[in-house]
């Protein structure tokens, strides 16, 4: 069979022929082939597909293995061993082969080799061996790739197909003239062939005559504003296709004026959620666009002492422990010069924020101003640490928005347990009648602040990008220094709190001016 | 004083072995054969002693060991008996609780597949709130579910068994042929395979496990999803993923904030793996509510808890994270104390009359604080022999106790009834508040739920019903009462009515706001306003007769059955009120006990001193004594200062004899284990300084 033949054949997938013309003469059977392969493209590029379809047309003996289904190296080398004896149907004879185990790759070469050598005579042609998405390998050694690659060079009759999702740099496996294959993303036209292939999403309503005419403008609209920007790939460009399709023709098939786009609705369509939106809630929508999808969202359902917790925690990272005594203290809380010096204090932190908000949205990374006017110390290792651990919380709110809200005042900075134990008793909107007589609640605080760590709510700071590993077991060790930092976006704790009557702007700097 | 008789008088020749630095090492003793297995190894046989389960280690002897045997037993029976029966309750509520999530669970996982999630993992997502036990209930109802139509199964992972990506593999490898085959089988499942022996973490055991058993879903429950480390949840999720073409995986995360909070965390990627239904689960509030509900109003109950026990039950309920089992974990705890400690808990049981005259009842119950309070009331009442004959005579002291007794419990049947009957009022008349049972049987054990301005608030709206609400109330409120009690009557009666004159319904009642009118007259020309009856019709006013009647009636009752559960003679014994154990056991101290045991070392060591006060002396333990003069310093100490304060204590207390160097390592001990405890550090600003890190009392 010609690579032509094998091009005809592989036609279903379009667009690939250059691609597969290509695999199909340097692996041909009569060919000798590369000792090694390397098939390069980013996701969706077909390149498994291509190279599945070019390997089984040519009739070659080949095996396949997924990288990502292997957990360590070994696993890996496990795994091309006895998919090897599988494909080679040796599969009964695996105790001949160090009994079915390898545990390093200069063993598998010897390994692969005997196999290779036990074939009956008539079958010992080329043999192909794929290693899907090798760049991916979890606790791959460094030297993998590149022994990988050699193990063609020593067995003649191999030939090792290395398929990568990234674009490789170049003689990235310490060997000259590895040829390579690349899956280049498709262009727009193709894109849009791909997808105007398939017959449109069928809808109820719209017979099919109109569908075919408005459909293909109505793919590349969606190519041109959706895909092509943000280099989407084809199945992302599908699914916003069937998502957005039923929203486009709604007007039309409810016999409305077409309204043009709505981006709040096409935009939140657009979001993979894990539950998805109900189809027909989605029409009920689009008759009124603009209604805030993003609704006060459920809040968690945290027990009344657990949310005080939280919320002194809260404010325990987002006020500078210098401040302390200005904001908690009970001693002057009523009298006029301490709302005075507070209100002073608040007004200098949101100037300070607000700067630090747009010198974050700007310069990124830029080493902040340390002029003496700021009294607040922002030193580069907090901005860092701050930038580090906002990724998930304070990011979340977006940045625009965040500057004006009090919530995203200053980055959370981790806090000592002792000042939590002493802002807690300083917001607690139910104080104990007699103070001094009270028993102490130290203890029940702990037992919550655990399940809130749990929940990861409350993380402790050191650990925040250590692994889990570290933290979880049983690391309770009483450290004086052990820092504890909030996990939680401040729009979330100004509700929670004012479920259980406690105002968050009233105690937080820069809040409530 | 020399070295060593100081030493002894501080005792510190015992806590030496811990803080030495250097020792001679002695190793144990041989006395185990070198054969036997250690300890934690040594095989267990598994044929228990029969003698031993007969002889169940049951309670105390009380009344300082004057109680019979037979007592004894009856008491730990009795609470056996009851608890049982309580116990079976509470789990028929929680299994009836989840039904409803469950049915749903087990038609998501049945329907979805890979296919009809866009070739996502099919996943739900259970929200639980604090309920955080509901969901390994629900897990394992679904797991039986699947396993009985051998359809799957449940694999619980939690973040605890996940600390990595093989390790979490192995568990779930593991659990999921164990769920099936048992701990034998999944041995047997490993060796006996044809092939090579495999990883432990490689997915082609659970592949060729789902081959053999025809296993069409298999359910992976994490159940505290926020707990896992993202980045492995990512990993996890996407092997899963890629497997999903060949083990027909269901994923579902159990959520204890929220979805979106959740979702949030995750990266995108990960969130685009998966594709599912969001379910919920019943806030425990709820259920423990009707745990409350279904042990205290159970018309057959013998034993109550009380006021001061139900509102620490409920204050942990709702202030904390707590879960139905841990609320029903505390009442067991209360009627366990009341068994274990009362005496009188013998006669909830059925009362032999060998066991009354065994023991010396009657002079318990006359050191009771309701039968003195009885007495009193006698003797104002002028019926002094009465009170004469229970002092005297045993055996009618106790009969009347035991007469007393049952009349206690049904007036606590009675009083609890009446609860009901209000909260279903309540729940009808739909007054802006919603007052649960729990709340309604505070105010009702403390006695004052009678004159409190619920029920008069409950009457009023009752009054100005209209015929058809009211035909509706005293429906439901039938149930609740007995039938002999006037409603029946009354509710006959107004059917009656309404049957007479079918076709002028609804009557209307005069207290009803809107039925009354405003009439204006001018009189000396000043504006009067009167507020007359509307022209009521004749079947109106009968109606309103019936009304009367009826809100007659529910006083009548009120007063009747909300009486002062302690004014109740004999209610020591099935009524258990003691807040404290309760309290102390559930919310632990331990960092004010360590805080209390430094600061005043004398409430816990026996004081070799006659004075030994508050002040600070040498006679204290060394860390006590420099905890105390820590907790004098600032946020700052100087260390010298602190040397000097320390080495003055004992200067003064032995005057010159004392040896510097001997106190300077009692000193470095003390700093030590201050140390240790973690409350000093050392300070960064200045170098001679030790940072203070903990307050006291906080």
């Amino acid at each position: 069979m010609q690579p032509a033949d094998v091009v005809q054949a592989l036609s279903e997938w379009p667009h690939r022929h250059v691609q597969s013309r290509q695999l199909a003469s340097l692996l041909h059977p009569t060919v000798p082939s590369p000792p090694t392969l390397v098939v390069h493209g980013i996701s969706a590029t077909c390149k498994s597909t291509i190279l599945n379809g070019v390997l089984s047309t040519l009739r070659l003996p080949h095996a396949v293995v997924r990288s990502t289904e292997c957990i360590t190296g070994r696993h890996l080398l496990t795994k091309v061993l006895w998919n090897t004896l599988d494909a080679l149907g040796q599969k009964d004879e695996w105790e001949k082969f160090g009994k079915g185990r390898c545990e390093h790759i200069s063993s598998l070469a010897v390994l692969l080799e005997e196999c290779l050598a036990a074939r009956p005579i008539e079958k010992r042609g080329k043999f192909v061996l794929v290693l899907d998405e090798i760049d991916r390998q979890r606790e791959a050694a460094p030297t993998l790739l590149s022994a990988l690659a050699r193990l063609g060079e020593i067995i003649p009759t191999l030939c090792v197909v290395l398929v990568l999702s990234s674009t490789p740099r170049p003689l990235f496996l310490q060997s000259a003239s590895v040829p390579h294959v690349s899956f280049p993303p498709y262009t727009r036209k193709e894109a849009i062939d791909i997808l105007l292939a398939s017959p449109p999403p069928a809808l109820g309503g719209l017979d099919m005559e109109e569908t075919l005419e408005i459909y293909p403008h109505f793919v590349s609209t969606v190519y041109d504003t959706l895909v092509g920007p943000t280099a989407g790939s084809v199945p992302v460009f599908k699914s916003i296709c069937e998502r957005l399709w039923p929203k486009f023709v709604a007007p039309i098939i409810q016999g409305e004026t077409p309204p043009g786009w709505q981006r709040a609705t096409g935009e939140s369509a657009l979001v993979h959620r894990i539950v998805p939106e109900e189809s027909s809630s989605a029409d009920q929508k689009v008759r009124k666009p603009l209604a805030p999808s993003a609704a006060p969202s459920a809040l968690p359902s945290l027990p009344y002492f657990s949310t005080l917790i939280l919320t002194s925690a809260y404010l325990a990272s987002h006020t500078p422990q210098r401040l302390d005594t200005i904001f908690f203290s009970k001693f002057s809380s009523s009298s006029l010069s301490a709302r005075n010096k507070r209100a002073h204090h608040r007004r200098r932190l949101k100037v300070l924020s607000q700067a630090q908000a747009e010198e974050a949205a700007n310069g990124g990374g830029s080493t902040p101003k340390k002029g003496k006017r700021v009294k607040t110390r922002i030193t580069k290792s907090t901005l860092s640490s701050a930038f580090a651990t906002s990724s998930a919380t304070t990011s979340a709110i977006g940045g625009g928005a965040g500057i004006t809200g009090p919530s995203t005042i200053l980055t959370a900075r981790p806090f000592p347990l002792e000042r939590l134990l002493a802002i807690y008793h300083a917001v607690d909107p139910n104080p104990p009648a007699n103070p001094i007589r009270t028993t102490a609640v130290a203890d029940q605080i702990y037992a919550e602040l655990a399940t809130l760590r749990r929940l990861r709510l409350v993380v402790p700071a050191s650990s925040s990008h250590a692994g889990f590993a570290s933290t979880s077991s049983g690391n309770t060790s009483a450290d004086a220094g052990e820092k504890w930092c909030v996990n939680i976006s401040g729009d979330w704790i100004g509700e929670l709190a004012k479920g259980i009557g406690v105002e968050v702007g009233e105690w937080l700097a820069g809040g409530l001016d | 004083m020399d070295a060593e008789a100081f030493e002894d008088a501080l005792d510190l020749s015992r806590d030496k072995s811990q803080n030495q630095g250097v020792y001679i090492y002695q190793p144990p003793k041989p006395g185990k054969a070198s054969g036997e297995r250690p300890s934690k190894r040594r095989k267990v046989s598994s044929t228990a002693n029969p003698e031993h389960d007969t002889k169940v280690p049951s309670f105390m002897p009380l009344l300082n060991g004057a109680e019979s045997a037979d007592c004894v037993q009856q008491r730990y029976d009795t609470y056996k008996q009851l608890w049982a029966e309580q116990e079976h309750k509470i789990q028929e509520i929680l299994e009836d609780v989840d039904s409803g999530v469950l049915s749903d669970v087990l038609s998501f996982v049945r329907e979805t597949s890979p296919q009809t999630c866009n070739g996502c993992i099919p996943t739900a997502l259970i929200t639980v709130g604090s309920n955080v036990s509901s969901l390994s209930r629900l897990l394992s109802r679904l797991n039986d579910q699947l396993m009985s139509t051998n359809e799957g199964g449940v694999i619980v992972l939690e973040s605890g068994d996940a600390p990595n990506l093989k390790t979490s593999l192995k568990n779930i490898i593991r659990a999921a042929v164990t769920n099936t085959e048992g701990n034998d089988g999944f041995q047997r499942f490993l060796t006996d395979r044809s092939g090579p022996r495999m990883l432990g973490y490689d997915l082609d055991l659970l592949y060729d496990y789902v081959q053999r058993r025809g296993t069409k879903k298999l359910v992976l429950a994490l159940r505290d999803s926020e707990a896992f480390d993202p980045a492995l949840l990512t990993d996890l999720l996407s092997l899963f993923k890629s497997w999903l073409d060949r083990i027909p995986f269901t994923v579902m995360l159990g959520i204890s904030t929220s979805v979106e909070l959740f979702e949030g965390r995750l990266p995108r990627s990960c969130v685009s793996l998966l594709q599912g239904k969001h379910f919920e689960v019943q806030e425990a509030g709820n259920s423990v509510d009707r745990i409350f509900e279904a042990l205290q109003t159970d018309p057959a109950g013998k034993l109550w808890v009380g006021r001061n026990v139900t509102s620490t039950l409920f204050e942990k309920a709702r202030d904390s994270f707590q879960t139905p089992e841990a609320f029903s974990r505390m009442v067991k705890y209360s009627y366990m104390s009341h068994f274990f400690a009362n005496p009188l808990s013998t006669l909830l049981g059925s009362a032999h009359s060998s066991i009354l005259s065994q023991n010396p009842f009657s002079e318990v119950i006359r050191n009771l604080p309701s039968f003195r309070m009885l007495c009193e009331d006698l003797v104002e009442s002028g019926s002094t022999e009465e009170v004469r004959k229970m002092l005297d005579e045993d055996e009618y002291l106790l009969q009347t106790a035991i007469a007393n007794l049952e009349a206690g419990q049904d007036a606590m049947r009675h009083l609890f009834r009446a609860v009901l009957l209000i909260h279903k009022c309540l729940r009808h008349t739909q007054t802006s508040k919603k007052m649960s049972v729990s709340d309604l049987s505070v105010r009702a054990l403390s006695g004052d739920l009678g004159e409190s301005p619920i029920v008069e608030d409950m009457l009023a709206s009752v009054k100005a019903m209209d015929s058809e609400q009211l035909l509706e109330v005293l429906e439901v409120l039938q149930n609740t009462l007995s039938d002999d009690s006037p409603l029946a009557e009354i509710q006959n009666d107004l059917k009656s009515l309404m049957e007479e004159h079918p076709d002028s319904r609804p009557f209307h009642s005069e207290y009803n706001i809107n039925n009354s009118v405003v009439t204006t007259t001018v009189v000396h020309q000043r504006v009067k306003l009167t507020k007359g009856k509307a022209n009521l019709r004749a079947q109106d006013v009968e109606y309103n007769k019936i009304i009367d009647r009826l809100a007659g009636a529910f006083i009548e009752y009120f007063s009747e059955t909300l009486i002062r559960p302690t004014d109740l003679f004999m209610n020591e014994a099935f009524l258990f009120d003691l807040r404290n154990p309760l309290k102390e056991v559930f919310t632990p101290r331990p960092r004010f006990a360590i805080e209390r045991a430094l600061a005043t070392p004398f409430d816990y060591l026996i004081s070799s001193s006659p004075d030994a006060e508050t002040r600070i002396s040498s006679r204290q333990p060394p860390a006590s004594i420099l905890y105390q003069l820590y907790l004098e310093s600032g946020a700052l100490v100087n260390v010298h200062d602190l040397w000097q304060a320390f080495y003055a204590v004992f200067e003064s207390d032995q005057s010159d004899k004392c040896d510097d160097r001997e106190i300077m390592a009692l000193f470095y001990g003390a700093l030590s284990d201050m140390k240790t405890f973690g409350m000093i550090k050392n300070s960064r600003k200045k170098t001679d300084h030790l940072a203070k890190s903990t307050w006291i009392g906080l």
